[in-house]
């Protein structure tokens, strides 16, 4: 037997040959360790096993199509090929796919992340935001082609169409979901136009729901100055991203309930600051009328009329005193004047006297007629200068 | 920020009645200032429950022109 005498690439060659050409579809099972995912976009790893160990690559583009991110620690399954680095004289294996070796493994995966996340202080209450009580501007980071989109915007056009929707689209399963939710998380954050965003998708697997799992989705959502809501999957499905943001809602629409007010109850909120306002403005009214009606009934304003009154009273007084004395002068006048007149009428008679009348009077009185003459009384004959009285029984002569 | 304001003018609104209500409650306001505050009130509510009435859902589609280029940022 004669030894060949090769040369080293030869001989790399050769295995090259021999190994690419033998092992161009294997399925193999082990743990990951000394993961890198270097920036250009290629993965490095080693998988193992207790008594083994054999690197891999796993190329951009193809690693794409990997749901997770693949740690330290975690069992997978990888197909791929051997191929033979002839500078280095090592093998490798080049991955085309890898899944996680059960669904025991994306939980651990979780646990594991869980447990991180929450010693960095990513779940901690304090550093949760408030979300707005009447939003009027809602972002929503999901599939554009969703029914969990769909669901969401029948949910507020039926409860608040007021609201203004945003949606950032993005993948939420396979393909570089991730990196597409946080994309669009920083998208929405870039734009600063809405006050709350959903980060919501429908029902599924843990594998199709395991992008928000992510490490990269939940330092997205943590770092998002706009507060968020997740809604994602069902009442059951808790993902890293729930534990992240400032409130889980159980479901896509739940999210956007919880984010809308019912028209009616809005409605009827105004309706009643509507009567609020219009029974204070009534009250109001009113106690200002009290107001002024208990200064119109104070002491200093009832002065001027009780003054009024005293006036009243003394024009009553004076009124009255006037017609009294107006009486007073014109009887008194009216009395000289008859004064005056029976002096004047006593002048007339001493004149008619001078002449040589003369007046009878009996018993005071003037005799104007012969038969009031009473033969049998005594008798006054008045004259001009003097008046003689004559006795009874003066005898009639005929 | 501007646009902002303009978005929220339902918002806006809502709270101007909600503090005239609280206004209208202190009884140091004077007539005058309470009559017109109840007016803008009542202006403001016809007008909230009309914009509620003739509100239609809007909905925009972002275009990720941006997200691309801010990727690495991220």
């Amino acid at each position: 037997m004669t030894e060949t005498t090769l040369t080293v690439s030869e001989i790399t060659r050769l295995i090259k040959k021999d190994l690419e050409e033998n092992f161009s579809s294997l399925s193999i099972v082990g743990e990951i360790s000394n993961f890198k995912a270097h920036s250009s976009g290629h993965w490095y790893f080693t998988l193992k096993d207790s008594d083994a160990q054999i690197s891999c690559t796993m190329w951009r583009g193809v690693n794409n199509y990997v749901f997770f991110s693949p740690q330290d620690g975690m069992k997978v399954i990888i197909i791929g090929r051997i191929t033979v680095y002839p500078p280095r004289g090592n093998y490798q294996i080049e991955v085309r796919a890898m899944q996680p070796a059960g669904v025991g493994e994306l939980q651990l995966a979780f646990e594991k992340l869980k447990i991180k996340l929450q010693k960095e202080g990513l779940f901690a209450p304090e550093n949760k935001k408030e979300i707005p009580e009447l939003p009027m501007k809602i972002g929503i980071v999901t599939s554009i082609g969703g029914a969990a989109l769909k669901d969401m915007i029948s949910v507020a056009k039926r409860r608040f169409p007021l609201v203004e929707i945003s949606i950032a689209s993005c993948a939420v399963q396979g393909v570089d979901a991730a990196k597409s939710i946080a994309s669009a998380i920083h998208l929405l954050n870039i734009q600063n136009e809405v006050e709350v965003i959903i980060v919501a998708r429908g029902g599924g697997s843990l594998e199709d729901l395991w992008a928000f799992n992510e490490e990269e989705v939940a330092y997205a959502i943590y770092n998002s100055i706009i507060p968020i809501v997740t809604g994602i999957g069902h009442e059951i499905d808790f993902t890293i991203a729930d534990f992240v943001s400032d409130f889980r809602a159980a479901t896509p629409t739940a999210a956007m309930e919880i984010l809308t007010p019912e028209k009616e109850e809005i409605e009827n909120l105004i309706r009643d600051y509507d009567d609020a306002i219009t029974e204070k403005i009534f009250s109001k009214i009113e106690e200002l009328k009290e107001q002024v009606s208990s200064i119109v009934n104070s002491y200093g304003f009832r002065i001027p009329v009780d003054l009024l009154k005293i006036y009243n009273q003394k024009v009553d007084t004076a009124v009255y005193k006037l017609n009294r004395n107006i009486e007073k002068y014109l009887s008194e006048r009216k009395n000289k004047t008859e004064l005056l007149t029976s002096k004047l009428s006593a002048y007339d008679i001493q004149k008619t006297l001078a002449k040589g009348f003369v007046l009878v009077k009996q018993e005071d009185k003037f005799v104007t007629r012969a038969k009031k003459f009473q033969t049998a009384r005594s008798h006054t004959l008045i004259f001009y200068d003097n008046q003689i009285t004559l006795n009874k029984n003066y005898e009639e002569k005929n | 920020m501007k646009k902002k304001i303009n978005q929220s003018l339902f918002k806006t609104d809502l709270q101007r009645l909600e503090e005239i209500s609280s206004l209208l409650d202190s009884s140091e306001l004077d007539l005058e200032e309470a009559i017109s505050l109840y007016e803008e009130g009542i202006q403001l509510s016809q007008k909230c429950l009309k914009t509620l009435t003739e509100a239609e859902l809007k909905v925009n589609e972002l275009k990720s022109k941006i997200d691309l280029t801010t990727d690495d940022n991220f």
